[in-house]
């Protein structure tokens, strides 16, 4: 199974943030929106990746939008910057996903879907800083981790999954003493992400020993938020519905608000 | 979604939002067709993890069991709910409940066959509103060897309830729908106790779970006793009923008791051809289980001479091994540590010394049969268990009921191998050891494949008889 070496080996092996996309984070963390967009203009990939995700229906937008410049002033500095978090998110994912039944394109949609939604529970709260605003891009990256680490595990897993009710998260910390949220925070730290961001998704887990009353309101509704969206279709397709744990207790004194803004059409 | 099978109780366990467009998804016509393979006595659906569900939703997991309940006769339900959300099933299905509910998957197991002996002494408090539910649970746990304690009003049951220290289980919200017409069983020591009653005709054939039977057998159980307190009369069919399972159980050295049956309404010729066929007769169950004697004679005392001489056969020769690599790679996962094999030999298994260790069997049949049998010492036993258990302990029990799981694995592990070969088996029901000594006396003189591996300078023994 993992072993602790293996994990040390996938933490070194994740790749330094690409140089366009820390001067971009860093211009959008000084609020030069026109200076994050020129930057981001001169990778082609990430400009693709902007046009692409900008132009989806979820994000409302009634023309499609081209320009970068036009792309970063209908986002605003917050989203421009959580957008940018998911395209540093999805570099690290594989090109062919083996242990979920997903694609690129599907992912990119959990991305989105997670993102928008986490948005409207910020704007409900009345919340507006850009880190807390970036942290739901990071919960997608356990997605990863897992793909990474359990692909060639599969059979394995499914074998210990048939006569135990264990998910893969907590296998991983049983054997390594680390779990897919502890991955996600080692990537964090290697992509100098705020703290904040790791810390949310971290206390996300409904299992970490974070004490600050606003990380864990905010971590309650990010597993909600979560564990909503790993029961939407294509989720469930793709086989996420289970990978991770869901700690009912944790979310039980937010469920309504949640059900209230979230679910207005169930 | 596929469900976790663990004591003849297949579960599913979905998450998060049930609604019509999600539980489709969840509930595929492949996992369909795998719980059906599953041979289990109950298929239930848990609500642990489940935030909210909707009628849309938990119908397309209800129609499913129920399908499955109507083509086999499993119990079907749901399980781990709260009081929110019993109440919202009984108003979804009111009129309609033919699944059952069982507030908590611990409960459902009281119901379920099984190999292992329930040692708690203490009652189960049971509380219903409906009198016909509040009855058939206290019968049906009775004939499963527990001490139902009835309550007859909600006020008894809110006293008694604030005591559940004194209770070995709390049953309320829970109810029990179409039920298999499976005849309860019980174990008490190293025997098996099937409860018959009424008139036994045709239909003991098909109410009797001859597969629970065989697993019974094929993990070395020998002393099979039917409680027949309650029986009227039998005719002919029940007794070539009788007459074939004793026939069938001579190969592993069977002995088929029945208990407290008078001849009032059953022709006395009846009695003669059963015992000629083997079958003892006693008046009183405790003049079996009280006689320590008479017990270990009938291999009721797990110390009894057992007459299996059946040796291992070319076939499941060559296919050691798998069985080796399956157990291997099995402990290898759940301990993180590397095996190295040490020496193997064809004898009858050979333990240096039974203290500080555990055991666990687990039977196969179908195209092969067989019997694999796991020793650890205790050290390797506690390191297989905290991948399964999450958590070092010392708790005898926890480790045998973990060891179960394990060897579990290892034959789910065997099956799957097996099956890409076309050579197709069913496994029994695992079964545990805390004393060794009882496990040697049951493969007593079997031969076997001995093969003894090394993890972390701890000796694990393999063992691999008929």
């Amino acid at each position: 199974m993992v072993t602790q070496e293996e994990i040390q080996r996938y933490i070194n092996s994740i790749p330094p943030s690409p140089t366009v996309l820390k001067e971009t984070l860093k211009c959008l963390s000084e609020g030069e929106l026109s200076k994050a967009a020129t930057i981001a203009a001169d990778d082609p990939a990430l400009k693709l990746y902007l046009q692409n995700i900008v132009n989806k229906p979820i994000f409302g937008f009634k023309n499609d939008i081209k320009d970068i410049g036009q792309i970063f002033g209908v986002l605003g500095l917050a989203q421009a910057e959580q957008i940018i978090y998911n395209y540093m998110i999805s570099l690290l994912s594989p090109k062919k996903w083996e242990l979920f039944t997903l694609q690129e394109k599907g992912f990119h949609d959990i991305q989105d879907s997670l993102s928008i939604t986490w948005k409207k529970i910020l704007e409900h709260k009345e919340i507006k800083d850009k880190a807390i605003y970036s942290s739901i891009t990071l919960l997608p990256a356990s997605i990863i981790v897992c793909e990474a680490l359990f692909k060639e595990r599969k059979d394995e897993v499914t074998l210990l999954r048939s006569s135990k009710e264990i998910d893969y998260s907590t296998i991983l910390k049983r054997l390594t003493k680390m779990d897919l949220f502890d991955l996600c925070h080692e990537i964090a730290r290697a992509w100098e992400m705020p703290d904040m961001i790791s810390r949310i998704v971290l206390a996300s887990s409904g299992k970490s020993s974070e004490k600050d009353e606003t990380i864990i309101e905010l971590s309650k509704w990010m597993h909600l938020l979560f564990f909503h969206e790993l029961s939407q279709p294509l989720s469930v397709e793709a086989g996420l519905n289970d990978f991770i744990e869901f700690n009912i207790e944790y979310v039980q004194d937010i469920y309504e608000d949640f059900a209230d803004l979230i679910m207005e059409d169930v | 979604m596929r469900a976790v099978v663990k004591n003849r109780i297949g579960v599913f366990n979905p998450q998060g939002f049930l609604d019509g467009s999600t539980a489709p998804q969840m509930m595929t016509l492949e996992d369909v067709q795998a719980a059906q393979a599953l041979n289990v006595d109950i298929l239930l659906v848990s609500l642990k993890k489940v935030v909210f569900f909707n009628k849309n939703g938990l119908n397309v997991f209800i129609q499913v069991l129920e399908k499955i309940h109507k083509d086999s006769g499993t119990v079907v339900g749901l399980c781990d709910y709260d009081d929110k959300k019993y109440a919202a099933i009984l108003k979804f299905y009111n009129t309609d409940l033919n699944f059952s509910l069982f507030r908590t998957y611990k409960i459902a197991s009281l119901f379920v066959s099984s190999t292992k002996e329930s040692k708690e002494s203490k009652g189960i408090l049971v509380w219903h509103e409906d009198p016909s539910q509040r009855s058939a649970i206290a019968i049906e746990l009775f004939d499963r060897g527990y001490n139902p304690v009835v309550c007859q009003s909600q006020t008894e049951f809110a006293e008694k309830k604030n005591q559940a220290d004194l209770y070995e289980a709390v049953i309320y919200n829970t109810y029990l729908g179409l039920l298999g017409s499976k005849i309860a069983t019980r174990v008490t020591g190293n025997a098996i106790i099937y409860s018959v009653g009424g008139f036994l005709d045709a239909e003991i054939s098909s109410n009797f779970d001859l597969t629970y039977h065989v697993n019974s057998l094929g993990v070395g159980f020998t002393l099979f006793i039917f409680d027949a307190y309650k029986v009227i009369s039998m005719n002919i069919h029940a007794v070539n009923f009788f007459s074939k399972l004793a026939s069938s159980g001579a190969e592993y050295g069977a002995n088929i008791c029945i208990v407290g049956m008078t001849f009032e309404k059953t022709p006395e010729n009846f009695k003669n051809e059963l015992e000629d066929a083997g079958l003892l007769f006693f008046e009183n169950m405790d003049d079996i289980l009280n006689d320590k004697e008479l017990l270990k004679e009938l291999g009721g005392s797990g110390g009894g001479t057992n007459n299996n001489k059946r040796t291992l056969n070319k076939v499941l020769v060559n296919e050691l091994p798998r069985f080796i690599n399956a157990t291997v790679n099995t402990m290898e996962m759940m301990t993180n540590a590397k095996a190295e094999k040490t020496d193997a030999k064809v004898n009858v298994l050979q333990i240096d010394s039974v203290e500080g260790k555990l055991a666990s069997s687990i039977g196969f049949y179908g195209n092969l049969d067989g019997l694999v049998v796991l020793i650890f010492p205790l050290t390797i036993a506690k390191k297989a268990c905290e991948l399964l258990l999450g958590e070092e302990t010392d708790e005898i029990e926890d480790i045998l009921d973990t060891l179960a799981e394990f060897v579990n694995i290892i034959a789910g592990r065997v099956k799957a191998l097996l099956g890409e070969q076309g050579i197709s088996v069913d496994i029994t029901l695992p079964r545990t050891y805390e004393n060794v000594q009882d496990l040697l006396d049951t493969v007593a003189e079997r031969k076997g494949v001995q093969v003894n591996l090394n993890f972390e300078k701890e000796n694990f023994t393999f063992f691999l008889t008929r």
